[in-house]
């Protein structure tokens, strides 16, 4: 569904991203793990096409996306899910969800998505008509995937779903990802710093270190690969593996 | 006691076309995050534009007001695409870019004064409209203008906030000023509606230049004391927030006929940055000043 191929970019001159390679097929739920600085966004930004790429190509359902507008990469199924502080804190639940649908032209079921959305996410309904600026940490990163999920997307990239929550919330926001994934049928590109959690959700992961990918298997081999576990886990597994159902 | 009265009515009006002036002003701080040093030579050609639909045979005043909106509004988009497109690019605001995008706006309101004495002349020019008697309200004489102005703003407000608050374009209007490259990733056609919020805002400060027109005579210096008002009035009310430079507009334009009126009307314009400091005395951030980061 998403094919990357040898992608180069940077900001300005300075190049971040040398030579990336990862694929996503349909209805998978992909990891994509790295501390910061890795250019973990960088590559997400190229991706949804806020940043022009250098060199190599990126393919989504069979055409190429790479340095087209981001808003005609969204129209095309391809949303990006920023992390949560990137809401409109001056609009209320209901706009910032709205805002979500700015691609689509059919009102009915744009209304209905918005039902399913505060089924998934109860709490945005019971608050839909406040300003998103009074909305806590966690149900801002509710409402940011809520929002993403308003524009039907065919594949989703989520960015640090868990930054700077409390483990419970994260659990919480882990198990409607996966459910999203399962139910709606949705292609997840997890982007994560949270790598355990990351790896009990995804199939397949990909580590980024430098700008390339460093380290690449199914989630399995990974969480049991030694230098994973050294670099990004510590700790047991067996602890949390029971807790996404 | 009927004297206050026909101030407070005069400075209402004169504070709206400032208030309006300043809306423009406002709208693109938070959409394009740059102040526009231009906008009171916009208000100037607008008002020019509008003599010269008016002048047109069988278009009544409201028709041109209109007409002129729209000329005004594309010329602004015409400026925003060719020459501040480029500048923005790099950021606006309190970056370096930014800083560029200050002198940029200097040199295009000497250009447009410049364009505008080569195609009108330097001498002042009448609105060719003729609105007859003045209404009466007991002993008050008030000239038709002022109750246009009144009429037309309560109009274009209510037009505007039904439009920001309730439509789709309106949500993106104000999605863009907060967050351009989330609302990118929303699939808002960003440079798009950085255009409409710039054709919008130089179509408001034509409004005000039509409707001060009969008032004033319009000549090519106008824009410059204008700016400086409008400025002083977006400040009062709070800078980037929308009703709050109309508020600002009506506050300066009242104290200001009011100070002329019974103090010293040689120092008319001294008033409104007199009002301008108090206000930033008392409450730094304008009336309706508002978090940095909440802006429209």
């Amino acid at each position: 569904m998403l094919e990357i191929k040898n992608v180069v970019t940077g900001y300005g001159k300075v190049q971040i991203l040398n030579g990336i390679n990862l694929s996503v097929s349909e209805g998978q739920v992909i990891a994509l793990l790295g501390g910061n600085g890795t250019g973990k966004s960088t590559l997400l930004k190229a991706i949804s096409g806020l940043l022009p790429v250098w060199e190599g190509s990126i393919e989504f359902i069979g055409e190429e996306i790479q340095n087209q507008k981001p808003n005609v990469i969204v129209k095309n199924g391809l949303t990006q899910v920023t992390q949560g502080k990137d809401m409109y804190p001056a609009m209320t639940v209901e706009e910032n969800l709205k805002i979500g649908a700015y691609t689509r032209n059919d009102k009915g079921e744009v209304a209905e998505d918005m039902k399913k959305v505060f089924d998934y996410f109860p709490v945005l309904g019971e608050r839909r008509s406040q300003l998103a600026a009074t909305l806590s940490g966690g149900e801002v990163q509710m409402l940011v995937i809520g929002r993403g999920l308003m524009s039907r997307p065919k594949l989703m990239m989520l960015d640090e779903p868990s930054s700077a929550l409390a483990p419970k919330v994260v659990l919480e926001i882990f198990n409607i990802i996966n459910r999203i994934n399962k139910i709606e049928g949705i292609t997840l590109l997890l982007v994560e710093q949270n790598v355990r959690m990351a790896l009990l959700l995804a199939e397949y992961g990909y580590i980024i270190r430098d700008g390339v990918i460093h380290l690449e298997g199914k989630s399995d081999d990974l969480i049991n690969d030694d230098n994973v576990r050294l670099a990004y886990l510590g700790g047991t597994v067996a602890d949390s593996d029971s807790a996404i159902a | 006691m009927e004297l206050l009265l026909d101030f407070v009515i005069v400075g209402l009006s004169i504070g709206i076309v400032y208030g309006l002036v300043a809306l423009g002003i406002s709208l693109i701080y938070s959409g394009l995050d740059i102040v526009h040093f231009a906008h009171g030579e916009v208000y100037m050609i607008g008002a020019f534009i509008g003599i010269a639909v008016v002048k047109i045979n069988g278009i009544p005043y409201f028709g041109a007001l209109v007409i002129a909106m729209i000329i005004t509004g594309i010329v602004g988009v015409f400026i925003e695409r060719v020459f501040y497109r480029r500048l923005t690019r790099g950021g606006g605001g309190y970056t370096v870019a930014g800083m560029g995008m200050i002198i940029c706006g200097f040199g295009m309101s000497v250009a447009l004064q410049n364009v505008a004495y080569l195609i009108w002349g330097a001498s002042p020019h009448p609105y060719p409209v003729n609105f007859g008697m003045p209404i009466f309200m007991g002993n008050i004489a008030l000239p038709k203008p002022y109750l246009y102005i009144l009429i037309t703003a309560i109009i274009l407000m209510v037009v505007l906030h039904t439009f920001l608050t309730r439509s789709k374009l309106g949500l993106a209007v104000r999605a863009v000023a907060y967050n351009k490259d989330t609302s990118y990733l929303m699939g808002i056609n960003v440079p798009f509606m950085i255009s409409l919020i710039f054709g919008v805002a130089c179509a408001m400060a034509c409004v005000a230049g039509v409707l001060i027109g009969p008032i004033n005579y319009v000549q090519v210096e106008m824009g410059y004391l204008m700016l400086l008002k409008a400025f002083a009035a977006a400040v009062v009310g709070g800078f980037g927030s929308l009703p709050g430079a109309l508020l600002g507009g009506i506050l300066v334009g009242v104290f200001e006929t009011l100070c002329a009126g019974y103090l010293s009307a040689s120092h008319k314009d001294i008033y409104a940055f007199l009002l301008l400091i108090f206000v930033l005395m008392i409450r730094p951030t304008g009336i309706l000043g508002i978090l940095v980061k909440i802006k429209a």
